[in-house]
């Protein structure tokens, strides 16, 4: 049985034809497997290849390069928490503690025992006038406080199926709502070492 | 709509955000109603010959604003708009430079001052497809612009026949997926062709060989986005603004320890004392400024004593930084020059591509001497050890600008906070009281 429906394999074969060239394709073949199933497995990735005709391994090579291409599950709702300078300043670090204790996840690789959550650090989003700030659930979040997070945290308790969301080249549910089994230790993101947590250090 | 934090209104140098705010900009409607939209593509494409489009750009002095500040009409000069075969625009949307939001802020408000600013740089360089590569997280800034595009060809302005002419236009979008070095022109290229996203080689540049293989334009959002006003009011009147040499204004995202953060239109030559302490409303009550960095986090810092500088392109070239991506991150006196480096040296090394070697193995290797001299266990040798990295990671020793902006982040926290580099890794004490949230 292949990872991947046979309706979302056929989307995938459309799409080269809709660039100069049909490698272009590879970004928007692996959302929609990604789409489907949470995150890239390696079956997953080895079908999109064979979809596009290309090679395994230069699907994986890009996968591993991109941020937003998870090789390991992820919680149904994953918060991407800004802690880059301009949101450092006002306060992230907290943000990400707390989104911690809430969703009860220790480290970037987790996620919540329950399938709904996990969370990790990320680069500048672009809204920095807004800091602390994250995204969740294709949104941003602004002006982040203790109390954001955990209204954010409980409203999503309260409510398991997502709604809808639509992704920008056309509406399509993202994805099902099967709860994930626990993370395994992800592959290295850029086919390089997993990103460290950021440890924090003592004062002074 | 989140609240609106930046300029907008009547104001003598409100070019790009005059109409900001109306309810309902981001409609074709209330874009062309309200704030006199699609003038300048219905004058590009009726009245004007792409070499008079190109002429008004260069009349302008209008210069990139994504970073590297180029000067856009020459750039647009370069495309052999009669070679045959399919030419490209490419606009980088892929905005991802720390402390820089600006062009989300046109996306959100405005998403069809850039559709017709996409229009109108297509139709002069002769090519007859854009595609704008928009990071992938910028979902609502996306779905703006998708709107924007639609409803632009449902009116006719894009589509086979824009305004009655016979010159086929169309936009297309391609998502990021997540890397800050795509926001380099040909690390993008590599993306929008789908590949892992590494700088190429120039030559050739882009002009020749670029998406595709094809000749391709290059532009940053903001760029695009004021090409209507220059065709509007003619590049002359753009050129009376600003300076001589970085005429105009640029919008300016200004995050960090202010009052008020937001992004602000600033006519270049303005003092960075009235975009931090006038438009910004300057550091909390009961603190001081320390430190800025004046365009994004790849700018060089420069300290408070330095607040009188400039904003134009030159005057911060002879402060030994630059004007970069408009983004001011402000730092008080309560957080630590040292742990704020350690935290953009993470950023940088994180993202580096590992194309080069001095970039792949020179950013680890600051941020795990950064590391040691923060869990007070530096010495003299780290602090040396700074600097060589530093040293290596610059001057046209990588394919891009990546390692030189992270060797530049290591170099001027030194050169203007020596002392309390020395305070930490000579006498393993921090004298800042409060801690920033890092390291």
């Amino acid at each position: 049985m292949s990872a991947l429906s046979s309706h979302v394999l056929e989307e995938i074969k459309e799409l080269p034809a809709k660039y100069p060239q049909p490698r272009s394709a590879v970004m928007p073949a692996l959302d929609l497997a990604q789409e489907e199933l949470g995150h890239l497995t390696p079956e997953a990735m080895s079908e999109v290849a064979a979809a596009l005709e290309l090679d395994p391994g230069y699907v994986e090579g890009v996968a591993t390069f991109y941020s937003l291409f998870h090789l390991a599950p992820t919680g149904k709702h994953r918060f991407y928490v800004c802690t880059n300078l301009s949101c450092a300043l006002r306060g992230a670090d907290e943000i990400v503690e707390r989104v911690r204790k809430q969703i009860g996840v220790g480290s970037s690789d987790q996620v919540s025992p329950d399938g709904l959550f996990s969370y990790e650090e990320v680069e500048c989003l672009g809204a920095c006038e807004y800091a602390p700030m994250m995204r969740l659930d294709h949104r941003y979040y602004y002006d982040l406080t203790a109390e954001k997070v955990d209204a954010l945290v409980a409203e999503r308790r309260s409510s398991s199926p997502l709604t809808p969301t639509l992704s920008p080249e056309g509406e399509r549910e993202r994805r099902s709502s099967s709860p994930l089994t626990p993370a395994l230790s992800p592959e290295g993101e850029r086919g390089k070492k997993p990103r460290a947590p950021r440890k924090k250090k003592a004062d002074g | 709509m989140a609240e609106l934090r930046g300029s907008s209104g009547d104001a003598p140098n409100h070019i790009l955000t005059r109409w900001f705010g109306t309810p309902d900009l981001h409609t074709l409607d209330v874009y062309e109603a309200k704030a006199g939209g699609y003038k300048a593509l219905r004058k590009a494409l009726l009245d004007m010959s792409p070499a008079e489009i190109t002429g008004e750009v260069k009349t302008s002095g209008l210069r990139g604003r994504g970073g590297a500040g180029f000067a856009t009409g020459t750039k647009w000069g370069f495309i052999n708009r009669d070679a045959p075969g399919p030419k490209y625009v490419v606009v980088n949307a892929d905005e991802s430079e720390p402390g820089t939001s600006k062009d989300r802020y046109i996306l959100e408000n405005s998403p069809h001052m850039l559709v017709e600013g996409i229009l109108i740089a297509a139709y002069a360089v002769g090519a007859n497809q854009a595609w704008v590569y928009i990071r992938g997280e910028y979902d609502e800034p996306s779905r703006m612009l998708t709107e924007a595009i639609e409803e632009a060809r449902a009116k006719g302005y894009a589509g086979p026949k824009p305004m009655g002419k016979d010159y086929p236009l169309d936009i297309r979008l391609y998502r990021g997926h997540g890397a800050y070095i795509c926001g380099e022109e040909t690390a993008l290229l590599e993306s929008l062709e789908g590949k892992r996203a590494q700088p190429r080689s120039r030559p050739p540049f882009p002009a020749v060989k670029g998406a595709w293989g094809r000749p391709t334009l290059l532009n940053n959002v903001e760029t695009l986005a004021t090409v209507p006003w220059i065709i509007n009011n003619g590049g002359a009147a753009y050129a009376k603004l600003g300076t001589d040499k970085s005429p105009g204004t640029r919008l300016m995202s200004v995050s960090g320890n202010v009052r008020k953060p937001g992004v602000y239109e600033v006519e270049l030559g303005q003092t960075f004392r009235h975009v931090i302490m006038e438009l910004a409303g300057g550091v909390p009550e009961g603190r001081n400024l320390k430190v800025f960095w004046p365009g994004g986090s790849s700018a060089p810092v420069l300290p408070a004593s330095m607040l009188d500088t400039k904003t134009d392109m030159e005057s911060l070239a002879a402060a030994r930084s630059m004007g970069g991506s408009g983004g001011v991150i402000v730092m008080d006196d309560t957080h630590c020059i040292v742990k704020a480096a350690h935290r953009l040296l993470q950023f940088y090394a994180y993202e580096s591509c590992g194309k080069c070697t001095p970039c792949r193995i020179g950013g680890d290797w600051a941020v795990r001497t950064y590391e040691r001299i923060l869990a007070g266990e530096g010495s003299q040798v780290e602090l040396d050890t700074l600097i060589r990295v530093s040293d290596g990671l610059q001057n046209g020793r990588c394919l891009c600008g990546l390692g030189d902006s992270a060797g530049w982040v290591i170099d001027s926290t030194i050169r203007h906070f020596r002392e309390e580099y020395e305070d930490h890794a000579l006498r393993h004490e921090c004298n800042v009281g409060k801690v920033p949230a890092i390291a």
